[in-house]
């Protein structure tokens, strides 16, 4: 049976089923993880909410776009720049300039509501909070309005409000109806960010120009410059990135999704709704990507080449890509072989990066876990990952303090409030959410990545965690 | 002598905020009472947030739980989620302390919050045993995040703790109590400096010098479960009842004071936050008239190291220079003062509460500066953005919140408060006391420097 309990989990047994053990022997699906499901209450959780799952995944990365947090002054602050760095450019597709670069990092709104609204409701005053906002920022190109634990208790109809407002301001105003309490984690916000954006946006607007080369891609939120890097590649092979979802783009990219010949979704977790949806209604077809690693880089640019008949180019790309990056490679392989790894992210990056961080880097990954995703992503954790490897979902601190205990991992690769906690028990750790000196997608950013590995692991510090007694070679051997 | 203008908020929107909600202040409270855990009774997103925003700051964990309030609590209430919540968190850290912190969802639920606790501690008393679960406390601190903000949040959390905790005893113990404030590791740690450099033993309600500033000593850590070092031990927390009197650091911790001086007849002060020198003086004569202790040479050597450096530069770089200051209402009141002493013109402060301390605190600052304060109350950083466009300062003192605003006006940022997270060492090193003031000399000093001598660098030769 590969579940596994925990030692710091005996008064929680329930964690067992969230907790497996790689074995091969065992017969494929027959143990299915648990996932998705309630934290357990009381637990040190590293999960977040679904308004944190919409407005700090989905839309906050959107360049021309104001947000209006329907809430207490507490989640619009923790909604502004909490969440990852998302550059954006100025730069529209109509060839015009936004007036402000790093919008959206750089203003968030809130209805600040109080007590008396609590009592009476807050929608007149989500409708003046919105009027204002446009009166401050005329020139945005839309308002996203969201709901939060203390709109969704007091039921207000943050719909009827936008519909409204839309009328009366001339632009789109949307709500995004996914209320702190949710759903288990942050993953419900994706889901109802998904189909509000299909729902209300996509298929209302058309492109200034298309091409026989437009593609939308979709679940690359341009952590850290992430999306510039894919952008460079597809220009290289003649391939136009028509709709960003959501990095680095602007409302009405979002609104002529359904122009596009190909989607291309690159985070599973967060995006993959919204690709189906288009589909189904458009036509228009969509691939999973991965551009986490050389390999996967490679053969998901040789599956994009394939569909438009540009196979040359994707591989003039590979090429190029990978003769600068290899000598890099083969160093941070010299020095990293054999070195244990724990993967910890928040959505599919467990997956994606197991495979070629054993790859090319040579490292050992001996455990591997996710936050809030799903049974597939766990379906393709189990797959990729080597027997004996601890795979878990939503780990605890107390949990994590027994895998590095039990399984020594030299590195984990997680978020920042676990960072310094695995700092305090003598590991280092680097963000893999929001990436430490990134970007760490593509060719270069994998480069990144083991750089950023390789200084944390050989950092002198942890060689100078002790204070020793003895001067060093006084101990006569 | 010049006058205090309140500007007034013109708007009902809230942005870009200067301030958080309640909980954060009840976390930020718990976390400084040694092996006491904040227990979140809300969504995750209510302790996300805030470990977030605490790693970010302190670059140090930040061990907080959450009940994880889900759809069927919000239509059933949370009963099973604190109940569940307070025993697990019980039997798997056995934690000296629980702070249960509500939340919005918590409080519109209508929770009975003290009903559950008393049926946890019977559950828990079942699962451990009466004596092991005896010593574990609850302390429930409502704190709806729909009222006020942070500082509130902070107060409210102390008064409880106190409330709670505290023990009377026939004697006095000799000691002060303390209450920081929402501060960093190096204030509260200059904080207790001073208090010892007086003779005099302090309780600190409550300590997070160390829990947010921890010594990275895998061999020597506090493991399964692993705790940060320090914070204010539960038994110092109980014998606050038997200290010579309470002084509270930040305005808008008043609260604990006065329960204390109401239930034990014990004196207290509620002060500005000991920022720059008359204000750190005025602490230092409180911590005399409450014990009798001598005001030291060692004391006032520093405090002579500060205006020796005041001395040397404030005239030459500082003086004339218009700051603008925004952040907590405490630490905003105590910067501008201090900025006035160098000589300098505490131009705007802009703080996200409307306090009457704050109010009160400003009006005696503007009477001392030269020039009149303008003062944005109850507002946000896009107030401040909009009254620097047509007002320009030299300098802005702030949180990092700030910095793309200061970047787009070409005004330096001088980081002081919370959060700060693109620089480091700024939660390590205090703003209060007279080495606090030393610090800020420097520091603003050299922020000066980098932006308005750079380009004639020959006027620093000497």
């Amino acid at each position: 049976m590969p579940f596994c309990l925990l030692d710091v989990d005996k008064d929680i047994p329930e964690r067992e089923q969230h907790i497996y053990i790689k074995d091969s022997k065992e017969p494929k699906g027959h143990c299915k993880q648990r996932c998705n499901t309630n934290t357990i209450p009381g637990s040190m959780t590293e999960r977040g909410c679904a308004f944190a799952g919409v407005k700090g995944v989905i839309t906050g990365a959107i360049k021309d776009v104001l947000h209006v947090v329907h809430s207490p002054v507490g989640c619009t602050s923790y909604g502004n720049g909490t969440t990852k760095r998302y550059p954006t450019r100025p730069e529209m597709p109509d060839g015009s300039v936004f007036p402000v670069e790093n919008f959206n990092l750089k203003h968030i709104v809130g209805t600040d509501l109080t007590e008396s609204d609590v009592v009476f409701g807050g929608m007149k005053k989500l409708k003046t909070t919105i009027r204002e906002a446009a009166k401050e920022y005329p020139f945005v190109n839309a308002i996203y309005v969201y709901a939060t634990c203390t709109t969704g208790l007091i039921g207000d109809d943050l719909d009827a409000v936008c519909k409204e407002m839309q009328a009366e301001l001339g632009k789109d105003v949307v709500a995004f109806n996914a209320p702190g309490f949710a759903g288990p984690t942050q993953s419900k916000g994706h889901h109802v960010g998904n189909y509000t954006i299909f729902e209300k946006l996509v298929g209302t607007k058309e492109p200034p120009k298309t091409t026989d080369y437009d593609i939308n891609l979709i679940g690359e939120y341009n952590i850290d410059g992430d999306y510039w890097v894919l952008e460079k590649y597809f220009d290289d092979m003649g391939i136009n990135v028509l709709s960003k979802f959501t990095g680095d783009a602007t409302h009405g990219e979002l609104c002529w999704m359904h122009k596009a010949k190909l989607s291309l979704v690159r985070c599973q977790r967060s995006a993959t709704y919204v690709a189906k949806l288009i589909e189904e209604k458009y036509g228009v077809p969509y691939l999973k990507v991965d551009f986490f690693g050389p390999e996967y880089c490679a053969e998901n640019l040789r599956a994009v080449g394939k569909y438009f008949g540009k196979e040359i180019e994707a591989e003039a790309v590979i090429k190029k890509e990978m003769e600068k990056i290899q000598p890099e490679l083969d160093f941070y392989k010299s020095k990293l072989q054999g070195k244990k790894i724990w993967i910890s992210a928040g959505g599919p990056k467990s997956w994606h990066l197991s495979k070629p961080i054993e790859q090319y880097l040579g490292m050992d990954v001996v455990a591997l876990s996710g936050l809030f995703e799903h049974e597939d992503g766990y379906e393709k954790m189990q797959e990729r990952a080597k027997d004996g490897t601890i795979i878990i979902d939503d780990p605890n601190t107390l949990e994590m303090e027994e895998v590095v205990e039990k399984y020594q991992p030299e590195i984990v690769l997680g978020g920042i409030k676990e960072k310094y906690f695995f700092h305090k028990l003598g590991v280092p750790s680097v963000m893999i959410h929001s990436y430490e000196n990134g970007p760490y997608i593509g060719f270069e950013g994998f480069v990144n990545m083991a750089r950023d590995i390789y200084t944390a692991i050989y950092n002198p510090a942890w060689k100078l965690m002790e204070f020793e007694d003895e001067e060093p070679g006084d101990s006569n051997e | 002598m010049s006058e205090l203008n309140v500007i007034k908020k013109e708007r009902t929107a809230v942005i870009n905020p200067i301030v958080t909600c309640q909980p954060l202040g009840a976390m930020y409270a718990v976390s400084g009472i040694e092996r006491g855990m904040p227990l979140v009774h809300g969504s995750q997103g209510c302790s996300t947030f805030v470990r977030y925003g605490f790693a970010r700051h302190f670059r140090e964990p930040a061990d907080i739980a959450v009940t994880s309030l889900h759809e069927d609590a919000a239509v059933f209430g949370g009963r099973k989620n604190l109940i569940s919540g307070l025993g697990n968190l019980a039997a798997r850290f056995k934690p000296d302390v629980m702070g249960v912190v509500t939340t919005c969802s918590s409080e519109i639920i209508g929770d009975d919050v003290a009903g559950f606790i008393k049926t946890a501690k019977v559950e828990i008393a079942k699962k451990m045993g009466e004596e092991a679960a005896s010593k574990i406390k609850i302390v429930q601190i409502n704190t709806p995040s729909f009222v006020e903000h942070q500082f509130k949040g902070y107060d409210n959390a102390i008064k409880a703790i106190v409330d709670t905790l505290a023990e009377p005893k026939d004697e006095e113990n000799g000691k002060l109590n303390i209450i920081p404030g929402i501060v960093n590791p190096g204030d509260i740690r200059e904080i207790k400096h001073m208090l010892s450099l007086m003779g005099v033993e302090g309780i600190l309600l409550t300590d997070t010098s160390d829990p947010f500033d921890s010594p990275l000593r895998p061999s020597k850590a506090d493991k399964n479960p692993y705790y940060q070092k320090g914070g204010t031990p539960l038994a110092d927390i109980q014998d606050c009842a038997n200290s010579l009197g309470t002084i509270s650091l930040a305005n808008y911790a008043s609260s604990a004071p006065a329960s204390l001086e109401k239930k034990y007849n014990m004196p207290s002060k509620v002060s500005e936050a000991p920022i720059g020198i008359q204000n750190t003086d005025s602490f230092i004569r409180t911590v005399k008239k409450f014990t009798g202790n001598d005001v030291t040479d060692e004391i006032l050597d520093e405090r002579g190291i500060v205006i020796d450096a005041m001395a040397d530069v404030a005239s030459r770089y500082l003086f004339g220079r218009k700051v603008a200051i925004y952040g907590d209402p405490s630490i905003t009141v105590g910067m501008a003062r201090f900025v006035a002493e160098l000589g300098m013109i505490p131009k705007v402060v802009c703080t996200g509460v409307k306090n009457e301390y704050f109010v009160n605190d400003l009006k005696k600052v503007a009477k001392e500066s030269d020039e009149d304060i303008d003062a944005l109350f109850g507002q946000d950083l896009r107030a401040l953005d909009v009254y620097l466009k047509e007002n320009p300062v030299d300098l802005m003192i702030g949180s990092s919140d700030g910095r793309l605003m200061a970047k787009d006006l070409g005004i330096p940022l001088y980081r002081v408060g919370y959060p700060v997270y693109d620089r480091v060492g700024y939660q390590r090193r205090p703003i209060i006391g007279y080495n606090g003031a030393l610090n800020l000399v420097d520091g603003i000093t050299n922020t000066i420097l980098d932006k308005y001598y750079e380009t004639q660098d020959w006027k620093l030769q000497q």
